[in-house]
């Protein structure tokens, strides 16, 4: 390709992202944008979005596990009976004080870190952070080390002992490497919710929002600025994706 | 006698020769000699792919794994090189011919050629049009109340014990 083709002037460029940044603003600090909008398909995902979950503990219902249950339908997730070493994206965690007996309920998945401790430890680069915050593992180059699997404080993620039947042709899924919750990407990428989210929404608890917690007019950037969330572990300075209200 | 044998010989070799010619120009006036198997067209009835088809036998892989670190690490989800609309369109819908047999789009060539592949271990070796789930926003969707739910015993007062529910999912 020769030099013309991709070289614009630099006083072109300013002129043009001026432009274009004018087209966005209205005030200072408020932006145009459409939260649900999706990305065009043919457009990388960029570091302007932060993909994040908002837990309320006190609308989580103990027994409830629509959230579970939609994860392994919507990801092909089976069990073989063997609960120690199934594969395992969202579990339920029920949390009880020895004081006061008071028992909380919530489901523990990847918390999608700023700073993900699994990365760090990946051989091979097949744990990685993708630019909207979504951590996922690159089944292509994953070697089934399970470093990750170690490094993870909050135990999030499992690996393939077995050969697996896909159910599902937007999660491939195979024996031999780590797996972990991926904020269902495929359906984030076209403008969609998580599964989970959207099954406990649809089971009337309302306890899960998804958002982007880098626009100030997502909703779960509202309820943020609001209630606040806490991190699980703060004291490891990972900065959670997910937070998680009433722990 | 010696010469009658000679002129014999030469009338062979000639006959010989002349059939050799017949016969290659038959073999080179339809299609192009190839020993290789032929790969089925599109279940669409197109006769086009994303490239020539010359184009597509020798370079398909570079393609397929140019588009699959792009989707997998910068969400790029365009069709025209995804492994997924491969199989979406060469493979026919509820077919039961899987990868490995000789009649499946791709094991056609690469049983052949004696190239042995790992995609098919973890993708899905036939369309699945419709049949996965496709996601919506909750934030526009209205909210179904849904049918009974399972309770389960919360006797758990340790965060590393766990409670998963995968019958329920409804999995095989």
């Amino acid at each position: 390709m020769s030099n013309s083709d991709v070289n614009i002037s630099r006083r072109s460029f300013v002129e043009k992202s001026a432009t274009a940044a004018a087209a966005l603003t209205i005030a200072p600090g408020m932006f145009l944008h459409t939260v649900a909008e999706a990305k065009p398909a043919d457009q990388a995902v960029s570091s302007a979005v932060r993909w994040g979950m908002l837990i309320d503990t006190a609308k989580c219902a103990s027994g409830c596990t629509a959230c579970v249950s939609a994860c392994n339908t919507e990801n092909g997730i089976a069990s073989h009976d063997r609960p120690r070493t199934d594969q395992q994206w969202i579990r339920k965690v029920t949390l009880r004080d020895k004081q006061t007996k008071h028992e909380i309920s919530l489901p523990m998945l990847c918390q999608h870190c700023e700073k993900p401790p699994c990365v760090d430890v990946c051989p091979t680069g097949a744990s990685f952070k993708r630019d909207d915050g979504i951590v996922l593992v690159d089944r292509h180059i994953c070697i089934g080390c399970r470093y990750c699997m170690m490094a993870c404080p909050y135990k999030a993620r499992s690996f393939a002992h077995e050969t697996v039947d896909a159910t599902v042709d937007h999660q491939p899924r195979g024996k031999g490497t780590v797996e972990s919750c991926t904020m269902c990407v495929h359906r984030v990428d076209e403008g969609g919710t998580p599964a989970c989210v959207e099954a406990c929404s649809e089971a009337e608890h309302g306890a899960m929002i998804f958002g982007d917690i880098k626009n100030p007019d997502s909703e779960i950037s509202k309820q943020l600025l609001k209630h606040g969330g806490k991190q699980i572990r703060a004291d490891l300075g990972l900065n959670t994706g997910v937070r998680y209200r009433g722990i | 006698m010696q010469q009658l044998n000679k002129r014999m010989h030469n009338t062979l070799i000639t006959i010989a020769g002349l059939a050799m010619l017949v016969f290659s120009a038959f073999a080179f006036a339809g299609e192009k000699p190839s020993f290789a198997p032929k790969v089925p067209h599109p279940t669409n009835g197109s006769t086009e792919c994303v490239q020539p088809e010359d184009e597509m036998k020798k370079n398909h892989m570079n393609y397929i794994l140019h588009q699959r670190d792009q989707t997998m690490h910068q969400g790029i989800r365009t069709k025209t090189y995804s492994l997924k609309e491969c199989i979406n369109c060469h493979v026919p819908e509820n077919s039961e011919v899987r990868f490995g047999d000789d009649k499946h789009f791709c094991s056609s060539c690469h049983n052949f050629a004696a190239v042995s592949i790992d995609c098919f271990q973890c993708h899905m070796d036939r369309p699945m049009k419709g049949k996965g789930t496709q996601g919506k926003n909750p934030h526009t969707a209205q909210a179904t109340p849904t049918a009974d739910k399972t309770t389960i015993s919360t006797d758990i007062a340790d965060t590393s014990k766990s409670v998963q529910d995968t019958k329920e999912a409804g999995n095989e």
